[in-house]
């Protein structure tokens, strides 16, 4: 048997610690030497419905997932119903016969069924959540993964020695009941060793937060949203060690009003949201602007509109990041395709809107925020900090301090309170050099129309230094590929194992990935469709919101596209579909 | 601090008569008294004819949206907690759009003060009901003959309930009065809430400044006035009628948010340094 995956999949109600069955599988992989892909799916409530953890597990990088299930560990009749279809020819399927009944002629026929009364291993008085416990014994011997492994990372993951003690005895009591009724010892597909240079196993919530902390952000306020609130979480736990304060806000409107007020007071800031909560600050988004006052905001996209779809993915957010406003302003959208561009886009750009002094969204998704990847850890000794233009103190001038002073690049110096000779107005009204509102008084009434035009001249007059600032594509491949993969997000992973799956069968695909959604990247994008032989476009939404901004952008429409919004991530094999699909 | 250097170049845009020249005149008292040092203090207002004093007053402002005035007001003490921090703003700013933030702020005892100008209507889009409009107000919005049926809201007595640890009532007509109260609010170590009566004098043709003359009373000469006792500030709450007591309602010292974030103990996060922040051992929490 040769495989280049391997792929197991836990499911069952919440409550059964479903996904730290998966998460306890995948640590111990990327300890020793694997690499894992860890998606889970879970519906918006706390106890009961379906849950779910995928661990993909390769001996070389991996950046996607496939629901071809090698071991499938059930914890309900749900879990069967849902995922018998997506059993590989070779699939183990582990199951507790007094929760599960599994219908033979629903799984092919090399598949081997074996039940496991796995309730029974918990003592006496014991949590139910100890069954994850008892999959994983019974994991371990029937597909031969390192039971030493799994005990390790028991080790490490539970700190109650009591707890860790309880758990490892019904791994090893399941363990052994299993492996004395199989005919011989069950061996893993892959080789496991301690890596020498260990690496991160991550999902893009963290990266971002870890990324704020570096590039020295200091206050971060937020609601509660799924998918977007466990960059909260992250931050309110691990930046205090920074001096970074987390205020849980009242709602997002104040959310966003509190990172404005502490940005104009200095500090670099940070909010995460998604779509709803999104919608809640776009007014604040544009005091933002035309106050010029920087803020990072994440917007990690869930299925809409409305309260739509808590827990899944989707791309259906982009049309209205890019756009939300009263008025016009320029922005900062960035979209990450993986964990490293979520680590260093979210630090460049807390330097790009400082220098910048423009509001910034990073809109990602459910699947990249939550889903764990493993890589080498980030380097960081080449970041550096950029402020931009920051007044400096004094205590006599020559002249006024001007806080929006017309410049060639539409960047002015910005006092912080508490500098000598900086005080100023910053408002959300549309204002003159020295900040006052433009009809508000007689001597600028008159000139309202020139204060006008200068003031929104001024915002947009940064746009092409920040054009030039920003690495708004990335093509991979080869330049004169036969086919064009236009994308953008977290559907990158997907689309790369595709085109090496495509490659090997002799197919030439390239990806023109837009990472940069505002400013567009337009002339960049363009040397590259010049020189396009077939273009096939791929989103996560219904409308091909891609699309419409490329053909507004550039006039340019693509030839193909795979759209698609049934709430779950893109897999290879179905973009390698549709790629042989357009191609043959 | 100068007389001079807290002025502006620009001149109030605020109607003859308008309660607001009475309070920024006893704002610039009370800044002056207070000797506050202009450069460290942020006065962060909404929108509205009130909110309007942040382009009048010659510190480091920031005129945030409408309704928005608490939640930016914040930002700043958070950012940086050694800043005198005031916001300010009208009744439909504050008590409309701005009612959530106002009882969240109040319940976390920000050390902050607030500001509001109330004159029971909006002004700034010509004369439209307000959340403190008396029952049967007459206004664009709420027309003749039924006008306004909502119960208005009582600031004193919403500030008392959400935990506002400083809760006055002054009014324009009392200068003395109104600029010793927020010298205290100013000066007081947690949420001061200043509920301040003003006319308007273009589009309330009701609550005048006659109107409120004869109603308003001293509330530290009234019969078991007792600062310390919420309850005792609550019942005087009460009073909305013939009687509208001025003055310090309640003031009481308990913790403020700010210090009980042990981040802010040192320096203020604004201050901190950002440069070669070391991150591997979070990265090292991931292997």
């Amino acid at each position: 048997m040769s495989k280049r995956y391997y792929t197991c999949l836990f499911a069952g109600e919440a409550g059964y610690g479903v996904m730290s069955a998966g998460s306890t599988i995948a640590k111990g992989a990327n300890r020793n030497g694997l690499w894992p892909f860890v998606v889970n799916e879970y519906p918006s409530l706390i106890q009961g419905g379906l849950n779910s953890c995928l661990v993909r597990l390769a001996e070389q990088s991996i950046a996607s997932y496939e629901e071809n299930i090698d071991f499938l560990g059930l914890f309900s009749q749900q879990g069967f119903d849902c995922y018998a279809d997506k059993l590989s020819s070779d699939a183990i399927v582990l199951y507790d016969p007094a929760t599960t009944q599994v219908d033979k002629s629903k799984v092919p026929a090399g598949a081997l069924l074996y039940p496991v009364s796995l309730a029974s291993f918990i003592p006496k008085g014991g949590a139910k959540i100890m069954i994850n416990s008892a999959m994983l014994g019974g994991f371990c011997a029937l597909t031969g993964y390192p039971k030493h492994i799994v005990i390790d990372t028991i080790k490490s993951e539970f700190p109650n020695a009591k707890v860790q003690q309880e758990n490892i005895l019904i791994v090893e009591e399941v363990y052994a009941h299993v492996v004395s009724s199989l005919p011989s010892e069950k061996i893993f597909p892959f080789d496991f060793q301690k890596s020498a240079d260990p690496k991160i196993l991550m999902n893009g919530n963290e990266a971002i937060s870890i990324a704020a902390i570096k590039a020295g952000c200091k206050f971060s306020a937020g609601y509660p949203m799924t998918p977007g609130s466990s960059v909260l979480s992250y931050l309110a736990d691990h930046g205090r060690n920074f001096g970074l304060v987390f205020k849980q806000a009242e709602d997002e409107i104040a959310a966003i009003n509190m990172l404005i007020g502490a940005s104009y007071a200095g500090v670099r800031t940070i909010g995460s949201t998604s779509g709803g909560g999104f919608a809640l600050m776009v007014e604040a988004l544009g005091f933002a602007a035309i106050a010029e006052v920087p803020i990072v905001m994440v917007n990690a996209q869930r299925g809409g509109p409305s309260t739509g779809l808590p827990t899944r993915t989707a791309q259906a957010d982009l049309n209205f990041v890019v756009y939300a406003s009263q008025g016009e302003f320029p922005r900062i959208v960035v979209a990450p395709g993986d964990i490293e561009e979520c680590f260093y886009e979210t630090f460049r750009v807390f330097n790009l809107v400082d220098k910048y002094q423009v509001p910034c969204i990073i809109l990602t998704d459910k699947y990249l925020a939550d889903s764990s990847v493993s890589h080498l850890p980030f380097t960081t000794d080449h970041l550096t900090i950029d402020r931009g233009k920051i007044f400096e103190e004094r205590a006599t001038r020559e002249e006024p301090y001007l806080r929006y002073q017309n410049t060639p690049d539409g960047v002015s110096e910005r006092a912080f309170p508490g500098q000598i000779g900086g005080r100023h107005i910053a408002t959300s009204y549309t204002h003159g050099e020295d900040g006052f509102y433009s009809s508000g008084n007689k001597e600028y009434a008159i000139n309202e129309p020139t204060v006008v035009v200068e003031s929104m001249d001024k915002l947009f007059n940064k746009l092409p230094s920040m054009e030039n600032d920003i690495p708004g594509i990335k093509l991979h491949g080869p330049a004169d590929a036969d086919l064009t993969i236009i994308a953008w997000g977290s559907t990158k992973g997907a689309i790369l194992e595709a085109i090496e799956q495509a490659t090997s069968l002799g197919i030439s695909v390239n990806f023109l990935q837009v990472v940069y959604m505002s400013p567009f990247p337009t002339t960049a994008i363009e040397l590259v469709l010049q020189s396009a032989k077939k273009t096939l476009l791929i989103e996560g939404n219904k409308t091909a919101q891609l699309g419409t901004i490329l053909t507004a952008h550039t006039g340019y429409k693509a030839d193909h596209s795979l759209l698609k919004y049934n709430s779950r991530a893109f897999v290879p094999s179905e973009i390698l579909a549709k790629i042989k699909e357009v191609f043959f | 601090m100068s007389a001079n250097d807290i002025n502006v170049s620009y001149v109030p845009t605020w109607c003859a008569g308008c309660g607001n020249y009475g309070i920024i005149n006893a704002l610039k008292k009370a800044m002056s008294s207070l000797n506050l040092d202009l450069e460290q203090t942020v006065l962060a207002t909404g929108i509205g004819c009130a909110s309007k004093i942040s382009q009048y007053v010659n510190t480091y402002r920031i005129e945030t949206l409408h309704g928005r005035s608490l939640p930016v007001a914040t930002g700043v003490k958070l950012a940086n907690h050694n800043l005198t921090v005031i916001a300010e703003g009208g009744d439909g700013d504050g008590m409309g759009l701005g009612m959530g933030h106002f009882i969240h702020t109040a319940r976390r005892n920000l050390d902050i003060t607030y500001f509001i100008h109330n004159n029971q209507i909006y002004g700034l889009t010509k004369g439209q009901t307000s959340p403190t409009s008396d029952l049967g107000s007459i206004t664009k919005f709420t027309p003749a003959p039924l006008g306004n049926v909502e119960q208005p809201i009582n600031i004193v007595k919403m500030a008392l309930n959400a935990g506002a640890t400083f809760v006055a009532r002054g009014f324009v007509g009392n200068s003395t009065q109104l600029v010793a109260l927020m010298i205290e609010a100013i000066k007081h170590p947690g949420f001061a809430v200043v509920d301040i009566l003003q006319p308007c004098v273009t589009f309330n043709h009701v609550n005048t400044y006659p109107w409120y003359q004869q109603r308003v009373k001293v509330i530290d000469n009234m019969e078991g006035y007792d600062p310390t006792s919420l309850e005792k500030a609550l019942s005087f709450a009460t009073l909305w009628g013939d009687e509208i007591p001025i003055g310090l309602y309640y003031r009481n010292i308990r913790p403020t948010f700010n210090e009980s974030l042990p981040q802010l103990s040192r320096e203020p996060l604004a201050k901190q340094p950002l440069d070669n922040i070391d991150i591997a051992g979070l990265m090292k929490e991931f292997y």
